[in-house]
């Protein structure tokens, strides 16, 4: 048992341990402090220094060393000088239970390391989805982490860090973990074609690659899917929240929709006319024309309609059906937006989200959710959909799932470096919170003010978070959970060892 | 260069005995249409017939067109479609092609877990000719997975792909719960993919691919491809121009009646005015209820005395689709599957892992039980004994589950 400290005072969530010599202690470590009623885990949020020498000689002993090079030694330096440890009490384990802690550990008690023993009481949750191996400062355990997937997903997350500090890798390891799953699909909008794998290690290596449909515009590699979305599918209210519109050409598209139906698109573009006869000015008519044009790359000459982009007249009719199809068999959807611009991106996002939130409202109504796997909707990006600007133009899908989704099992998995730009009401509606390294003080304090745990003490602890290490807030984990996330590449390699591909017989082969 | 494109025949596919040797009918003007035409040769997209083992008369009438094809030079090429493949490959359809009536282009070999096809020639024309059957349960895509393709896309020359099977890309609304796969599983570069399996009637040219084409039914195979489609048809291909050429059997009459707010006699009257003053001869009528009865049950529709009306104006074959008409007392439980197959399909889904056993994956277990179904739904054909039949289907069974029964 490796003694690390002593408790010698502070009061309730501000635990001082005195650091015993020749023991680090580093911001994030979890110690344990035993009793006879059992044991409280603990981790140290801040570290200062301590010192039985005034700190006018401290001053003058530096002096001396600095300004005269003056050899000395101080007696029974150990005891003179050492670290003070700031720690918060997690919860109190008893036998394989845990409880949020509500007495202090006694006078005097001596802190240790944590050891894998001590941490029996973190069980397999019934849909297992691990995030990560559990983390004592920058030391990794050989404990797993796993939340229930099927209610994380649902009561939706949040992954927020700085760039480079692991969001990505994450989120690969996230979705590798989730597939084949029958709890859960997932529905990935990439805007930097990174999850697939498309030229290097992705889910495609996955044994089980048959549980994940990836589409993409250009090129799809063998096996995956063209991104071809039909016009007709298109409705107005799917702009909300991804183009800003005024009413008036708002107006436009409703009255185009109601007259013209599916074909609305169609009919604004090759300027039909409406059996009310003209009611909007040429200009509101002729940037309607322009912006539907240029969002949905379409062209229009010789009085033609020509499709260049995914949107399409001729194809693409099944597309998003197929999508929720494949969500709703606990599939992951992978869509590569790398080629679109952000309103594109959102649009497609849009009409998905729109039909699968509505489904799955059905099957609510019809008594049949319970069957249906809960579906989670990965947001590069957030605040783009969930920002504070954007929702003050109106609610989108997405903020409606953010707000609704967990009674209906569709949930949000939002990716931001920025949380602050979304507002409080939207991040509290967030039950986990997957928090990496974050530089900005405004991006700590929303994350703090929001978490499903007390953070308050935690400032520091996220300020120093280094790449691949993340805290871990939610609903559904016992405390707040440090975490290491392991390398993509490494859980591939993992997972893949010692696997074969099954051979195949062609019975039917003339 | 000129040839026809046919698919979805379905020999034997309508039950009543009314319409049992239509799709008959319908391949034997098909086969006479080409022979007019003069083609050089015919593919035909698989389901040529409805099971693997086709009724006896059906299967003589097809097979003396076979032989009027293969004496007048005209060569046939086939894949296996969902419907009449066999998982063991011992079907009627090989039995044909050792007597020399067609070739099936599903040849190739196995190399390295990946499959490598061989080109078909054409000895007429030269055109090269590569196809991969249909399976139930779009089965084949694991094919097409395993597929090798550069031998395939670097062959030069006028090169035809014969699959059977839905484009995810390509499928219509209406067809959007059927199993598909995505177009990118389709090697590149041959100049005419002949398609079968989706019942529409398309023909795309896809940057990358190449015509793209589905010619649909010889006949429509249900209600509702009557409906929409009236009627089946096959491509003329000539020199790169598609010509779609239809088979017109029986003239088709459709009544749509909406049953909201209406009483079942109300209902039974309108019909009647609306079909006195017309003649039915060689027409299928179909009629179509749907919406909620004011009073009553969509069975005190009096359909016997519409239908003996009909059959009095000398209509050929009268059918009726009253699923979508409910009083208002009850609602009728809904399902998106629009075939006996997806929902087969779903269910299979819904009910796979619930017997575990080692080494069955939910894949495997998924074929086996479509390969089972498909193997016991076969019925005794004619002049075959009952000892027989059952050897027959112990035999086929007991491939399938890889054991002695």
């Amino acid at each position: 048992m490796l003694i690390k400290g002593q408790i010698i005072s502070g009061e309730f969530g501000r635990i001082i341990a005195r650091q015993k010599s020749g023991q680090s202690i580093e911001i994030g470590e979890l110690l344990i402090a035993d009793s006879n009623d059992g044991k409280i885990l603990m981790q140290v949020y801040d570290l200062v220094y301590g010192s039985q020498i005034s700190q006018q000689n401290l001053e003058l002993i530096s002096g001396m060393k600095l300004e005269e090079n003056t050899e000395f030694e101080l007696f029974d330096a150990n005891l003179r000088n050492y670290m003070l440890a700031m720690m918060k009490s997690l919860v109190t384990i008893k036998g394989k239970n845990a409880f949020v802690s509500k007495s202090l550990p006694s006078f005097f008690s001596e802190v240790r390391e944590i050891k894998e023993d001590d941490l029996s009481f973190l069980t397999k949750p019934k849909n297992p989805m691990f995030i990560g191996n559990l983390r004592s400062g920058s030391k990794l355990l050989d404990v797993p982490i796993y939340l229930d997937g099927e209610k994380v997903f649902s009561h939706h997350i949040l992954i927020a860090g700085t760039t480079g500090r692991g969001k990505s890798v994450l989120v690969s390891n996230l979705l590798w973990n989730a597939v084949g799953r029958d709890y859960c699909g997932i529905l990935v909008l990439d805007p930097h074609d990174e999850y697939y794998g498309r030229n290097r290690i992705g889910l495609k290596e996955h044994p089980h690659k048959e549980n994940i449909v990836y589409y993409t515009s250009k090129n799809a590699p063998i096996g995956t899917n063209t991104l071809r979305i039909n016009l007709d599918i298109i409705k107005p209210f799917h702009f909300d929240g991804v183009v800003d519109f005024s009413d008036a050409q708002r107006q436009c598209l409703n009255l185009y929709y109601k007259e013209f139906s599916d074909k609305w698109i169609e009919a604004i573009i090759l300027e039909k006319e409406l059996s009310i006869g003209k009611v909007f000015k040429d200009d509101t008519m002729a940037v309607v024309k322009r912006r539907l044009l240029y969002l949905l790359d379409l062209e229009f000459s010789n009085n033609q309609l020509f499709c260049n982009g995914i949107f399409q007249l001729n194809s693409g009719f099944a597309t998003i059906n197929d999508i929720c199809q494949h969500l709703e068999e606990g599939r992951i959807v992978i869509i590569d937006t790398s080629n679109f611009s952000g309103a594109v991106e959102l649009l497609i996002g849009s009409l998905i989200a729109n039909e699968v939130f509505n489904k799955y409202k059905i099957y609510k109504m019809n008594g049949n959710l319970n069957d249906k796997p809960v579906i989670s909707i990965v947001l590069e990006e957030a605040p783009r959909v969930l920002g504070k600007e954007v929702l003050e133009a109106g609610p989108n899908i997405f903020s409606t799932i953010a707000r609704e989704g967990r009674k209906f099992k569709v949930g949000l998995t939002a990716i931001t470096q920025l949380p602050s730009l979304i507002p409080r009401e939207i991040l509290a509606n967030i039950n986990t919170k997957i928090i990496l390294g974050i530089e900005m003080k405004p991006e700590r304090q929303a994350i703090i003010e929001s978490a499903s745990q007390d953070l308050s003490d935690d400032d520091r602890t996220i300020a120093s978070l280094d790449i691949g290490e993340a805290l871990i807030t939610s609903n559904f984990a016992k405390f707040v959970t440090p975490i290491s996330i392991p390398y993509f590449e490494d859980v591939v390699k993992k997972t893949l060892k010692g696997k074969e591909e099954v051979a195949m017989e062609f019975s039917e082969l003339g | 260069m000129k040839f026809a494109h046919l698919a979805d025949c379905h020999i034997g596919s309508w039950r009543d005995p009314k319409l049992r040797d239509t799709s008959t009918l319908a391949f034997c003007k098909a086969i006479d249409n080409c022979i007019k035409e003069k083609v050089d040769f015919i593919l035909i997209a698989g389901d040529l017939f409805n099971t693997s083992f086709p009724r006896l008369d059906n299967l003589k009438t097809v097979v003396m067109k076979f032989k009027q094809l293969k004496d007048l030079n005209i060569p046939v090429y086939i894949v296996p479609g969902s419907h009449d493949y066999s998982p063991s490959g011992k079907t009627i359809l090989d039995v044909l092609e050792e007597a020399g009536l067609f070739v099936n282009v599903f040849k190739g070999n196995v190399e390295n877990g990946k499959l490598k096809l061989n080109f078909t020639i054409d000895k007429k024309t030269g055109a090269k000719i590569a196809g991969i059957l249909g399976k139930r349960g779009a089965l084949e895509k694991a094919y097409y997975e395993r597929l090798m393709i550069e031998n395939l896309e670097k062959e030069d020359g006028y090169k035809i792909f014969l699959f059977h099977s839905g484009i995810d890309e390509l499928k219509p609304k209406e067809m959007e719960n059927i199993i598909s796969q995505p177009l990118s599983l389709l090697p590149k570069g041959f100049d005419y993919y002949a398609g079968g399996h989706v019942h529409i009637v398309d023909n795309k040219h896809i940057d990358g691919y190449g015509r793209i084409a589905y010619p649909g039914p010889l006949f429509p195979n249900s209600f509702a491809e009557l409906e929409k489609l009236e009627r089946g048809g096959f491509f003329i291909v000539e020199d790169g121009n598609v010509r779609w050429e239809p088979i017109q059997i029986y003239n088709i009459f459709k009544i749509n009646k909406d049953c909201n707010h209406k009483i079942p006699e109300q209902i039974k009257n309108e019909i009647l005015d609306e079909i006195k003053n017309k003649e039915f001869n060689n027409t299928v009528v179909l009629i179509r209820f749907h919406g909620t009865l004011e009073s009553g049950k969509p069975s005190d529709i009096d359909f016997k005395e519409i239908f003996t009306y009909l059959y009095d104006k000398s209509a050929y074959f009268v059918m009726k689709s009253s699923h979508a008409v409910v009083s208002k007392e009850f609602e009728e439980i809904k399902t998106d599957a629009r075939n006996v197959e997806d929902i087969e399909s779903f269910l299979i889904k819904e009910h796979l892992g619930q017997i575990k056993l080692e080494n069955l994956s939910l894949e495997k277990e998924e074929e086996f039980i479509k390969n089972l179904m498909r193997i016991l739904i076969t019925e005794k054909q004619e002049g075959e004994t009952v000892p027989d039949f059952e050897r027959r289907v112990r035999e086929e069974v007991s491939r399938i589950l890889e054991m002695e029964l």
